[in-house]
């Protein structure tokens, strides 16, 4: 799926990168040719037309511009930060909601572990396992993923829709989860 | 603090995705902000969104989307990281929900509903609404099931059930199978965030303290 000539996950982290440090308008246009078709894509597949997928692919293009300060190599790749960049907005534009998150600054906030200073090396390998891990799931627990990120639907109408009990659904994630978390090595 | 009871699967998930509405990010990521085991969980939730927004079929863009990008770039300021400020004073309600109330708790305005009960509404979306509710010790808002799930999150002081114990940090969900009557301990008041998708089923008449709680 991913065309021969995108640039390496490595390379996506800099080209962020460079946007924050010296607003590099190659490293955006580069950007912007790998990642504006999938972001337009990934609208689509959650029903949004291709007009309105277009626009909103360009606006996360243009967030990612102005927020690239924000991102941090260290706690994810480019695509899992733009992901979120792409969800907020969506949020913010088409569903006209707020997005309530905690705010790492806040003093009420309790801190967790940081991630390690080799994090920034892992991450790209992380990528990989989790590609790997999502592939390797049962039929069953990738339909319920996929859904969970496209259907755009709480897991009750998905249950329904799919005419499973909640329990099921929920049981087939949690063990989902479980793989993933393993393949990440981010289980307790 | 030790948090011994966390949202599931399917409610972390449904804020990483960006499936679950405003109601669900409010108490999941107030709870969020007091639980690093669910904030590492999201962090792979969210990882799964990246790897499935690069592992997907590209839509082609227009011809002129990227030019008509590239002219709006010098026209945008830059964000810069967020400074951590002069540390507060402890506060009892972490950011998303701080926001929401303008302030901490104390900055509350209580509507009292019921002996030792009251309440203040935050945000009504669809059929699911989140208030804030405040008990005194020994009280409770009587014995009740639910239509839909509902989700509990303690903010300070805490509540008994027959499911267990719950203190800050801890987010109780209870589905339409469980029958609670939920009493708060004794130590102090206890001010819970909680969200309902459905309207409550009452067991017994006694409890009108529920029905101007949520709505009928
Ligand atoms: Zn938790």
């Amino acid at each position: 799926m991913t065309k021969t000539d995108s640039p390496p996950p490595a390379r996506l982290n800099d080209l962020v990168v460079l946007i924050a440090q010296s607003r590099d308008a190659r490293a955006f246009e580069l950007l912007f040719g790998h990642f504006a078709p999938r972001i337009k894509g990934y609208l689509i597949r959650l029903g949004t037309s291709g007009a309105v997928a277009e626009d909103l692919a360009q606006e996360t293009m243009l967030a990612v511009w102005r927020k690239a300060a924000l991102f941090d190599p260290a706690r994810a790749s480019a695509s899992t930060w733009i992901f979120t960049v792409a969800r907020n907005l969506r949020i913010d534009l088409l569903r006209h909601e707020r997005r309530p998150d905690f705010d790492p600054n806040d003093p009420a906030f309790v801190p967790g572990q940081e991630p390690a200073a080799d994090a920034l090396m892992m991450r790209d390998d992380e990528d990989a396992n989790l590609r790997i891990a999502l592939a390797k799931l049962s039929p069953e627990q990738a339909e319920i993923v996929q859904m969970s990120f496209f259907a755009d639907k709480p897991h009750s109408a998905i249950a329904a829709e799919l005419g499973l009990p909640l329990g099921t659904v929920k049981s087939r994630l949690r063990l989902a989860m479980v793989r993933i978390r393993a393949a990440l090595g981010t289980l307790p | 603090m030790t948090i011994r009871h966390h949202p599931g699967d399917e409610f972390l998930l449904a804020h990483a995705s960006g499936a679950g509405s405003e109601t669900v990010s409010l108490i999941v990521g107030t709870h969020l902000a007091l639980c690093p085991p669910c904030r590492v969980k999201v962090a792979s939730m969210e990882q799964m969104g990246g790897a499935l927004l690069a592992g997907i079929a590209p839509a082609e863009m227009s011809a002129s989307a990227l030019s008509s990008a590239m002219a709006k770039l010098d026209d945008i300021a830059a964000d810069k990281p967020a400074q951590s400020s002069d540390p507060l004073p402890p506060v009892i309600a972490p950011e998303p929900l701080r926001s929401y109330i303008h302030g901490d708790i104390d900055r509350v305005r209580w509507i009292p509903i019921g002996p030792g009960v009251s309440y203040r509404p935050l945000l009504k979306r669809r059929d699911a609404r989140v208030q804030l509710i405040r008990t005194a010790p020994g009280a409770g808002v009587g014995t009740h099931t639910h239509r839909g799930e509902e989700l509990t999150l303690v903010l300070t002081g805490g509540f008994t059930d027959v499911t267990g114990s719950y203190r800050r940090g801890d987010l109780q969900t209870t589905t339409p199978e469980i029958v609670h009557r939920p009493v708060t301990d004794a130590d102090g008041y206890c001010v819970t965030l909680a969200m309902t998708d459905a309207p409550l089923k009452f067991m017994s008449p006694i409890v009108g303290v529920l029905g101007k709680l949520f709505g009928f």
